[in-house]
């Protein structure tokens, strides 16, 4: 190297620092936000059809606005207070009327809403918003929430049968990777579906896998001005997917679905007037749409940006009392005020931070630190030590914890082991020492504060009896118990219940238990795979009805997962969403969570309790079973 | 030198694509995937997730799909007196995040890599500083009070996890004497202890490196020529002295970028600070695959440069050693 390169080379490098640390340097400070609260992790999407968590749900809140919104039933004047939440008409819809048979629901849409760009809502933003969420292609996972609505399961899954009035969507698509909006729409009636032959027959994922290249025939309909006549003469055409080979179709589509506007029971009668038909009485409909899944999109910003750009601060379109500002990812999300949302006026923070914070000391040494305003995270550790100060807010949460049991697997296949297995377990130590934040034991798994529900119990702690009853299913002081493993995902607590149970089990009963560890994915996966004896779980409920419980449990249930199957549980779940009598249909869950309890394919160990801890200056904080705090109603001093 | 760049720029683009290929198929075959929950959705509408993303496509397509767009080149015409050629300029496109829906893997790198540079640059500018002063005086005063405390603070340094230093950092300077705030991002205070802790040990190490180097350089030959000649302590010290006992000091930079690089990860846990590492940290556990796959290929990218940077750095303090 020449000697003049060598000369210039330290200052080169001593520039090159010094530019380094002055970029470093030169990032500016924000403004401090009038609220800053720990979300507890970046969220995955602001696009309600698409968001599945909690944090999101805050955020969501926050931004968009359904037709009823969650709020707490009175002021709260005090955060220590439990105030049930109420679907209440401040919402999108100023008021609403409920058929007698308790399947047809009117909303009128107040004139007052509009979206923040300034346009007013109408009834269509809500059809096309839940036909998106309904779409296969937006794969929400929520859609099952519309599917008490008449054809929407078809819809979502779909589903077309011959005779069908169906909607073909042409592959002609501006952006043929955006799904909205659609390419050109062809309707028509279904006349015949042709399926490749199958190599082996019965296999589902082949199935799926092959309605790429079923070739559907389609009486097509003349369309005019928009509108479709269906009684008029079609012409044959043939349409699929992705035509097999050797096969040739007139045109090839992206879907094939039931035509959504004659089957899907969303009927906008005019700009404000919203008709919902459902197939059952589904008494918590209500809350249903005061959660954020079925909340409303923009229409214009969706299908000008398309996903997932719609989302950024500078496109997006809400409905809600906030606006996006800005996101700093992991960081921290900004919201301000939205200025023309109905009830601005009422709307007293102006900018609120959501920050992402996951690991739990730091959030709680940034609350002490006066960083944070609200923080719903803590460590666990120091529960005991947390709950004795003030700002300590925690009510009953509807969630429970407890252990699936593969009842596949002998001996956890007789009902006898099962029911000794919850005997011998102490839940009330369990909450009083190792969770100690004022959780309650479980005997029913349906959570207790549920209004017009009774939860149906399993047996009391009795050591004495569990043994006899092991001694019942063959097996005297635990002799001849083949090993049974526990699965739990990596993490202390539940470490320390595994421990406790398997040390109850083999004092109590006499058997070994292992236990296994597993992290959160590969935990998740081993469950579904349903290689497990006993694994530890947890369950939120997404309204506050027992039917988010206990339909987990139906025969091959997508959450069930345990290979229990009960034909009679199945058909009280099923009398019980056709059933409009409230009491009664109350009546009917209870028998079929008897059954649940008497069979015991879970062990209820506790119910959750929520634990915040919120900055005296916060006013307007409650707590409700379903860990909900709406941010547009808090104010600080 | 232009050969010795261009052969290192040959063996770069090797790397990074034996990274990429294990990493992919490294990264796929342990269990669980980015769309597990603990709420089971209908086949249906997984397989309607699964499609969004290409996961239904065989994964060696996905492989050849996800490997040429991240070698995109853009070709970039120029002139450089009178002479016109094309440059092709990577811009490499490393996908949607499975995770972050609202965010493509750039954008999330985009935001990262600032911060979580930002917080190596000032952690090395301290190690650094702090132990080449360290190493110097040590060496220097030899044996004294100050030799003997600075060779066991840099051992301290150098033993104790940047983790636990961080929370007694946060106990006394965050708690006890109300200097700095918890954690967070957007302030220069904020940077302060982060870059502490996580240039401590690094500052232990070169410290240690420097006094050796130097102990071994002041007992050569030209060194006592220097002395013999007059000069003043301070320049046979700092001008004679410092060059060849830098040497050592210089090629651990390679390793401590690394390591400072792996370091950040729980630092930037503990102090809520949104660079690489937390989202590194993330993308794994949550599996979000082209996340990890972007920060692997970023670091992956980041140490070579630096180690090259020492390469050639060491043909510019030793003119025995030839760049080749």
């Amino acid at each position: 190297m020449n000697a003049t390169t060598r000369r210039i080379f330290p200052y080169l490098m001593l520039l090159l620092i010094l530019t380094a640390l002055g970029w470093a340097v030169s990032f500016g400070t924000l403004p401090k936000a009038d609220f800053t609260f720990n979300n507890g992790t970046e969220i995955q999407t602001v696009d309600p059809a698409k968001a599945t968590g909690s944090p999101e749900g805050r955020i969501i809140n926050a931004l968009f606005e359904g037709l009823l919104r969650n709020l707490p039933e009175k002021e709260a004047t005090d955060p220590h207070q439990v105030i049930p939440l109420e679907p209440t008409t401040g919402g999108v819809a100023e008021s609403y009327q409920v058929s007698a048979d308790g399947t047809v629901y009117t909303f009128q849409l107040r004139p007052s809403a509009r979206w923040s760009n300034g346009e007013p809502m109408t009834a269509h933003d809500f059809v096309w918003s839940w036909q998106r969420m309904l779409h296969p292609e937006t794969g929400s996972e929520y859609s099952y929430q519309l599917h008490y609505v008449v054809n929407a399961k078809k819809y979502n899954t779909a589903e077309v049968d011959v005779g069908d009035r169906v909607e073909i969507e042409l592959k002609d698509r501006r952006d043929p990777l955006q799904a909205f909006p659609r390419g050109t729409l062809k309707r028509g009636i279904l006349k015949a579906i042709k399926k490749p032959k199958r190599s082996s027959p019965g296999d589902d994922g082949e199935e799926a896998d092959s309605r790429e290249q079923w070739i559907y025939r389609v009486e097509v309909k003349p369309t005019s001005n928009g509108k479709v006549s269906w009684d008029a003469a079609g012409t044959l055409k043939t349409f699929s997917q992705q035509p097999p080979t050797g096969s040739t179709v007139d045109h090839a589509c992206h879907h094939v679905l039931i035509d959504f506007d004659s089957n899907v029971e969303i009927r906008a009668i005019d700009d404000r007037t919203l008709v919902i038909k459902l197939n059952n009485p589904t008494p918590y409909f209500k809350q249903l749409l005061a959660f954020y899944p079925l909340y409303p999109v923009n229409r214009e910003c969706v299908e000008k940006y398309g996903a997932p750009n719609w989302t950024k601060p500078e496109n997006i379109v809400t409905n809600g009392p906030y606006r996006l500002e800005f996101r700093r990812i992991r960081d921290r999300l900004r919201l301000t005020k939205n200025p023309h949302y109905w009830d601005a006026k009422n709307v007293s923070l102006e900018t609120i931070d959501a920050l992402a914070i996951t690991s739990y000391t730091t959030s709680l040494n940034m609350y002490i630190n006066g960083q944070l305003d609200w923080s719903p995270t803590m460590p666990n550790t120091i529960m005991d030590l947390l709950r004795k100060r003030d700002d300590f807010v925690s009510a009953p949460f509807m969630a429970i914890y407890f252990y699936r049991i593969n009842v596949e697997r002998p001996p956890l296949d007789k009902k006898l082991v099962r029911r000794a297995l919850n005997l011998a377990i102490n839940k009330q130590l369990i909450c009083d020492q190792i969770t100690a934040a004022g959780q309650q034991p479980a005997r029913s798994f349906v959570p207790p504060q549920l209004q017009g529900y009774t939860g149906q119990q399993s047996g009391a702690h009795d050591v004495a009896r569990a043994r006899q009853l092991l001694a019942e299913a063959g097996y005297p002081n635990g002799k001849g118990f083949p090993k049974v493993q526990i699965l739990y995902n990596t993490s202390d607590s539940h470490q320390e219940i595994a421990e406790f149970i398997q040390q109850e089990w083999k004092e109590n009963l006499g058997i070994d238990i292992e236990l296994r560890n597993l992290e959160w994915a590969t935990f998740l996966d081993t469950l579904n795979q349903g290689d497990y004896s006993v694994s530890r779980s947890g369950w939120i409920g997404d309204y506050p009805d027992p039917n988010t419980f206990l339909d987990m449990f139906v025969t091959d249930g997508d959450n069930n997962q345990t290979n229990w199957s009960n034909s009679t549980y199945d058909e009280l779940i099923e009398a019980a969403k056709s059933e409009s009598d409230a009491t009664r249909r109350m009546e009917i869950l209870q028998q079929a969570e008897e059954i649940l309890m008497s069979e015991l394919p879970i062990l209820p160990i506790y119910f959750y309790v929520s634990t915040n801890l919120v900055s005296p200056r916060v006013k307007g904080f409650s707590g409700n079973i379903q860990d909900v705090h709406p941010l547009h109603i808090l104010r600080v001093e | 030198m232009s050969r010795f760049l261009l052969r290192r720029l040959g063996w770069m683009i090797l790397t990074i694509w034996v990274v990429y290929t294990v990493s992919f198929f490294l990264m796929r075959v342990v269990p669980g995937g980015p769309f597990d929950s603990e709420k089971n959705v209908p086949d249906v509408i997984k397989r309607n997730i699964e499609a969004r993303y290409q996961m239904d496509r065989p994964l060696v397509e996905q492989y050849f799909t996800h490997l040429r767009n991240i070698m995109q080149v853009d070709w970039y015409q120029f002139r450089l007196v009178g002479f016109k050629g094309l440059l092709p300029i990577p811009r490499p496109d490393f996908g949607p995040s499975y995770k972050l829906e609202d965010y493509t893997v750039n954008e999330v790198l985009a935001q990262g890599f600032p911060i979580s540079a930002s917080l190596g640059i000032f952690a090395m500018v301290f190690a650094i500083t702090l132990g080449v002063t360290a190493g110097l005086v040590s060496a220097v005063a030899r044996d004294s009070f100050y030799d003997f405390s600075f060779m066991v603070m840099a051992t301290l340094g150098i033993a104790v996890p940047n983790f636990v230093l961080a929370s007694l950092a946060i106990v006394l300077l965050v708690f006890n004497w109300q200097i700095f705030p918890a954690a967070g991002w957007g302030e220069l205070r904020q940077v302060v202890l982060p870059a502490l802790c996580l240039g401590a040990p690094f500052a232990g190490y070169i410290a240690r490196l420097t006094r050796t180097g130097m102990l071994e350089v002041l007992g050569l030959d030209y060194i006592r020529t220097a002395y013999a000649k007059g000069l003043s302590h301070q320049r046979v010290v700092l001008r004679h002295g410092l060059r060849g006992a830098l040497l050592p000091v210089v090629s651990y930079l390679g390793p401590a970028t690394a390591g400072i690089l792996t370091g950040s990860l729980v630092l930037e846990q503990i102090f809520a600070l949104p660079g690489m590492g937390s989202h590194f940290i993330e993308a794994a556990t949550q599996r979000d695959y082209t996340l990890a796959m972007g920060v692997v290929l970023v670091y992956t990218f980041l140490l070579f440069v630096m180690n090259t940077l020492v390469d050639i750095s060491y043909g510019v303090i030793d003119p025995r050693v030839e760049v080749e």
